[in-house]
């Protein structure tokens, strides 16, 4: 029965592709495509859930019908991020049915053909039982993103942006699929079964050379320093419902891929596999927050925020990998549990942000912070959704963030019990500087957009937006508070997928005890709110802020992005090497100058010392291959030749 | 005497820590004086754990090399040091290449680095490994201060910290040292005190400045 | 007994919290040779401000008028965690030491919020150098609960004060003098007293905490100081639960308590004489000092994590 659920939302996916061709906007059945894909994504919400809570699995399977072998299996794991797919596509769906009424009508039709193919591409990778079938999303996936960023323009700047993740993400492909072809000679078919059964059999130097390869491979795809270089690229000029599919759900297919293939198909990790994964991590997670600290336009900032987010997910698969290692299976599940359940939080307050960066796109045309301010009185719905996922993102109690960090916390500590002893523990401080660095963003972001004065006349006069867009927020930000308040939700559950992963492991006691006392610090903080907000009065009288005794204070006098962030980033100098050009027109004239520009720009360090040696490597190289090409026939047919000889010989001497 | 016992007892288990103490504060000192009354500190609590080795190893010899260092290192070289920033008028600062902040961190670094090394020479040497490591973490540090500090009086104290290390690592090992040896190393000092005072008057009358990073001119 | 022993620890922290300001001023004046306010000072103070009227300025939304409330309701909320008279507080769990930074973290997180929305340019600074204190400040406090926590083998504050008074107080632990020495440190920046930052100053050069608050007046000031005053006493009771728990009572009755609420206050005494000291011989550091400042914390937190291992004790 369930299986047949499963076909039909397939198919659904399919057909309200091209449902979309037959409707235009503005005519009477434009609502169709949205509301077909909502339902047909509320659908697979709740198959996935069925799934992942009661661990029913789906085994379909089509190799018999087609060449190739191709079939779908959904267990847990599987069930756990195709909820995370289906959960955060329905408010974008939402979302989107109001954000492109604006677009011309060919954008239109391509969006709305575009995207449900996209997230069943998503839901083909998570739910794939077969190498061919997981390629297959993996590719379509990369080429249908591809599709939906030009819709909003080619123009030059993006065709190239969207040329370098078109070339990383095959990059990142080959990698994985190169990770699959090594378990062939020993597994019978490319199947995940048969991969599963094989790989206890592989030699230890395969093994390591197949787990390096996923760890590159999915690594690209979900943007680990160094090669992370197309996330800010890719996700700054995509359509804000787009980047939010891409950031938050996306991203954390490459996650399933890598604990597909780390914890389910590979199995017996070594420790330093363990401690690779960490290090990589924390440099993920904190210089991608530090390069989001110094962003002023919202959609790089939150790409960056991404990878920070990943580098934490990364750094409790780490720990995870290294618990096992070490035969600790109890502590293995707590860090894997930290690592997935981040991975919810993080797609639920990240598709919150991107879409509120949407509608706040709709209603002031510009994504600059330093020309917004004072959006919350005019924007007021998003404004209190958008500040829910600031402060989820911070990781602030009472909301989902703080329980995933959390957790994290309590597995680096631990790690106290391995050798040498505070490896682990000492972690424990470079998280909590991401985590405050990211508060630090947040409260930069938040303040400088929605509060205070307007800083440019498009924020001024800013549009209310549609209520669906309030809606799709709004739902978010409240799942973000009901996971934060009663983790115990999405816990309980997450322990059942972690015993599957991870062999022997029994409950871990912080599991019940994050459970029981989150809704109790709830009911203290309202407790106390009431005492406090009956301690002050709500009113007070309105009256012109402070302004040193001077007649008025303009927009301008305010802090704007940049100097907010001025002494953190004057600290961490070290990271940003920005290049600065102070030109003082006339030369010479210091107290009295007719004009002073001043530019910074920052190339962030991996551009300069990594791929840009890298790719004048791969044009060098090509450039000397060019060489054989003469343009002669005669020498052609030498090359021929010339093979046909060493091939003989090759024969004869093996 | 059973207190006296305890408290010899006491220090023999917590010199380590005080003199890591007093490692750490120096790195962040800003003052040449501060460094002085440090490296007295320092000198006083190895004084003391000389008097606790004497007493439990039944050395009176003992008790005379403590003296020494009590005059030589705790009251005598200090004061000169005081003394002679005071006739000299040099300003206070320390003339770090590095700032406290870093300083620390590098001290810290090399404080780990001595227990690493200390362990894998555990089974060699008799001594305890909280101590041992205190006396490299001395010598390490002494050496750091020397290459970071550019003023002539902090190349003195940061030679000064050495040799307290080099003497405490040769207390620990032997068990006491031969009192000739001792007070050979003493006198040793004080002339190399003497030698640097009457250098240090010499390269600020010539050069009217103590700061060792501005001789680079002396070049071939 | 127990419950009330636990409920009178949040009375003392929060209502206790302005006398300790008082104690702290009044010991500067000494040091400093002023006669000085008198030490219920701060109490006058909230009552004057409780009877005041609230100005808000025309640009503030929700996020200002709240944000002092949230604060001091998250304040009492984290007063709870911490252990006084026993080992025992209001709340524990294994793991409360996160939590409990967390939700001062939530304090300062909307108190920059609502300085920014003040629409001035102090508030912007007040926010932004309190971002630059906070997080360099942040680090060095995980790590030395974490250091003291891997000592205790428990994660739990309560726990911890257990651990530590059943510790030789003349064993002298490199751990601990490390631990503490970068605890000094972090509770001076998140408290905001000099060298970080100055409680008393209105120039612009030297606020960090009082730029985010000069909007405010009223009630709502008198929350936000009070909430000050809280912290400051929050994080006196953390060095004592962590570092010198001894005297906390071991059976809860009513003359063992008695004795060590006595006790506390001594400590408490202590500390404040400590810090009156450091504030009034040492001069506030320039802004891009204070990092550097936060380094030593930050090394010393680290050395302690690393001694940990070095010498199990």
């Amino acid at each position: 029965m369930i299986e047949l659920l499963f076909v039909v939302f397939l198919a659904a996916l399919l057909f309200s592709t091209i449902a979309a061709w037959f409707v235009a906007p503005n005519a009477p059945g434009h609502r169709i495509p949205p509301l077909f894909l909502l339902v047909s994504v509320l659908l697979g919400l709740a198959i996935a859930g069925k799934c992942f809570l009661t661990g029913s699995t789906i085994y379909l399977d089509f190799s018999s019908h087609l060449p190739f072998a191709f079939g779908f299996t959904v267990d847990r794991l599987s069930g756990f991020f195709l909820m995370l797919i289906c959960g955060l596509a329905a408010p974008v769906a939402l979302f989107s049915s109001n954000y492109s009424d604006h677009y011309s009508k060919a954008a239109w039709k391509w969006y709305w053909s575009l995207v449900p193919l996209f997230i069943l591409s998503m839901a083909m990778v998570v739910a794939a039982s077969t190498v061919f079938a997981f390629m297959l999303g993996w590719e379509l996936m990369t080429l249908l993103s591809a599709g939906l960023i030009l819709i909003e323009g080619d123009s030059e700047e993006r065709r190239r942006s969207v040329f370098i993740y078109l070339v990383m993400m095959h990059a990142g492909a080959a990698a994985v699929f190169a990770t699959f072809l090594l378990f062939l000679p020993h597994a019978e078919a490319l199947t995940f079964s048969a991969m599963r059964v094989a790989a206890s059999g592989l030699p230890n130097s395969l093994r390591t050379v197949i787990f390096l390869l996923s760890f590159i491979g999915f690594g690209m795809k979900a943007g680990i320093v160094p090669l992370h270089f197309w996330l800010p690229k890719a996700h700054a000029i995509a359509p804000s419902p787009v980047s939010a599919l891409m950031s938050a759900v996306m991203l954390k297919t490459a996650v399933y891929g890598f604990i597909r293939l780390a914890f389910d198909l590979l199995g017996n990790p070594q420790p330093w596999w363990g401690y690779l994964v960490l290090c990589a991590g924390i440099a993920t997670a904190v210089l991608g927050i530090l390069y989001a600290l110094a962003e002023n336009t919202l959609k790089r900032l939150l790409a960056y925020s991404s990878i920070e987010n990943i580098g934490l997910i990364y750094i409790a698969l780490g720990v995870a990998l290294v618990f096992q290692a070490h035969s600790l299976p109890t502590l293995a599940a707590l860090a894997l549990i930290a690592a997935l359940f981040h991975a919810l939080n993080h797609a639920l307050f990240k598709g919150l942000l991107f879409l509120g960066s949407g509608a706040i796109y709709r209603s002031t045309s510009t994504l600059n912070i330093e020309e917004l301010g004072g959006l919350l009185s005019r924007l007021p719905g998003i404004g209190i959704s958008f500040l829910i996922g600031c402060a989820a993102i911070s990781g602030l109690p009472l909301l989902n963030g703080f329980v995933s960090e959390w957790l994290i916390f309590k597995s680096l500590l631990h790690g106290s019990a391995l050798e040498p002893a505070p490896a682990l523990p000492l972690l424990i401080g470079a998280v909590a500087l991401a985590s405050t660095l990211a508060g630090a963003c947040f409260v930069k972001v938040y303040g400088v957009t929605f509060l205070g004065r307007p800083r440019s006349a498009a924020a001024n006069d800013a549009k209310s937006v549609p209520q669906n867009m309030d809606l799709s927020l709004f739902a978010m930000a409240v799942a973000c508070l009901v996971l934060g308040i009663d983790p115990g939700l999405l816990l309980r559950p997450l322990y059942s997928l972690a015993a599957l992963l991870v062999a022997n492991a029994t409950p871990p006691p912080e599991l019940a005890v994050i459970s029981r006392t989150m809704p109790l610090v709830a009911a203290a903080v309202g407790v106390s709110l009431v005492l406090a907000l009956r301690l002050m009065k709500w009113g007070g009288r309105r009256v012109d802020t402070w302004a040193c005794g001077l007649p008025g204070l303009t927009e301008r006098m305010q802090y704007t992005g940049t100097s907010f962030s001025k002494p953190l980033r004057s600290v961490f100098n070290a990271v940003y090497k920005p290049a600065r050009k102070l030109d003082v027109e006339p030369v010479g004239e210091s107290y009295f100058p007719a004009s002073i520009t001043y530019q910074s720009v920052r190339t962030t360090s991996f551009e300069k010392t990594l791929y840009r040696p890298a790719v004048d490597f791969v044009v060098a190289a090509a450039r000397q291959l060019r060489r054989l090409h003469t343009g002669n026939i005669q020498v052609y047919l030498l090359y021929i030749f010339l093979m046909i000889v060493s091939l003989l010989l090759v024969l004869r001497f093996l | 005497m059973g207190i006296i016992e305890l408290a010899l007892a006491k220090v023999l288990s917590s010199a380590a820590v005080l003199l890591f103490a007093t490692v750490l504060l120096m790195a962040t000192a800003r003052r040449i004086s501060t460094c002085a009354y440090l490296f007295a500190c320092q000198s006083a609590i190895l004084t003391a754990e000389v008097v606790a080795v004497g007493y439990f190893q039944h050395i009176p010899g003992a008790y005379v090399i403590a003296g020494v260092v009590l005059l030589a290192k705790v009251v005598g070289i200090p004061f000169a040091l005081l003394w002679l920033m005071k006739k000299l008028h040099t300003p206070h600062d320390v003339g770090a290449s590095l700032s406290p902040g870093y300083s620390i961190f590098v001290m810290s670094g090399l404080v780990v680095l001595s227990f690493a090394v200390v362990r894998l020479y555990l089974q060699e040497l008799r001594a305890a490994e909280v101590i041992l490591a205190a006396a490299v973490a001395l010598i390490l540090s002494g050496a750091f201060l020397m290459v970071t500090r550019s003023k002539a009086l902090m190349l003195m104290i940061g030679l000064l910290v050495l040799e307290n290390g080099i003497f405490l690592a040769a207390l620990v090992t032997t068990f006491g040292m031969p009192l000739i040896i001792e007070i050979g190393i003493v006198f040793d000092l004080l002339i190399g005190l003497l030698l640097m005072g009457i250098f240090v008057f010499r390269i600020r009358s010539t050069f009217d400045h103590l700061d060792v990073s501005r001789l680079r001119r002396l070049r071939g | 007994m127990n419950l009330l022993a636990n409920v009178i620890q949040v009375l003392i922290l929060v209502l206790a919290a302005p006398l300790l300001r008082g104690f702290i001023a009044r010991l500067k004046a000494i040091i400093q040779r002023r006669r000085g306010a008198s030490i219920w000072r701060p109490y006058a103070d909230l009552w004057k401000l409780f009877h005041k009227e609230d100005l808000v300025p025309k640009t503030a939304t929700a996020v200002f008028r709240g944000a002092p409330a949230i604060g001091f309701a998250v304040t009492l909320v984290a007063t709870a965690f911490l252990p006084l008279l026993h080992s025992n507080a209001l709340v524990q769990l294994d793991g409360d030491i996160f939590l409990f930074v967390y939700l001062l973290v939530i304090v300062r997180f909307v108190m920059s919020l609502a300085a920014l929305d003040g629409g001035s340019a102090f508030g912007g600074m007040g926010s932004s150098r309190e971002a630059l204190v906070a997080t360099l400040a942040e680090a060095p406090l995980f790590l030395v609960l974490t250091a003291v926590a891997i000592l205790a083998k428990t994660s739990s504050l309560s726990q911890m004060a257990q651990w530590t008074t059943t510790q030789n107080f003349f064993d002298i632990s490199t751990v601990h003098i490390l631990a503490f020495a970068a605890l000094v440190i972090v509770a001076i920046a998140e408290t905001g007293r000099i060298p970080v930052d100055n409680p008393t100053t209105h120039l612009e050069l030297t606020m960090i905490h009082e730029a985010m608050v000069l909007e405010y007046s009223g009630p709502s000031l008198a929350l936000i100081e009070w909430s000050q005053a809280i912290k400051l006493h929050v994080m006196g009771a953390l060095m004592v639960a962590l570092f010198a728990p001894w005297g906390m009572s071991a059976v809860d009755t009513a003359g063992g308590l008695l004795v060590a609420l006595g006790v506390y206050a001594l400590k408490l005494l202590g500390l404040a004489i400590g810090l009156s000291i450091v504030e009034s011989s040492v001069a506030k550091l320039r802004m891009y000092v204070v990092p550097d400042f936060l380094r030593v914390a930050s090394a010393l937190a680290i050395l302690a994590v690393i001694f940990t291992a070095i010498t199990k004790r």
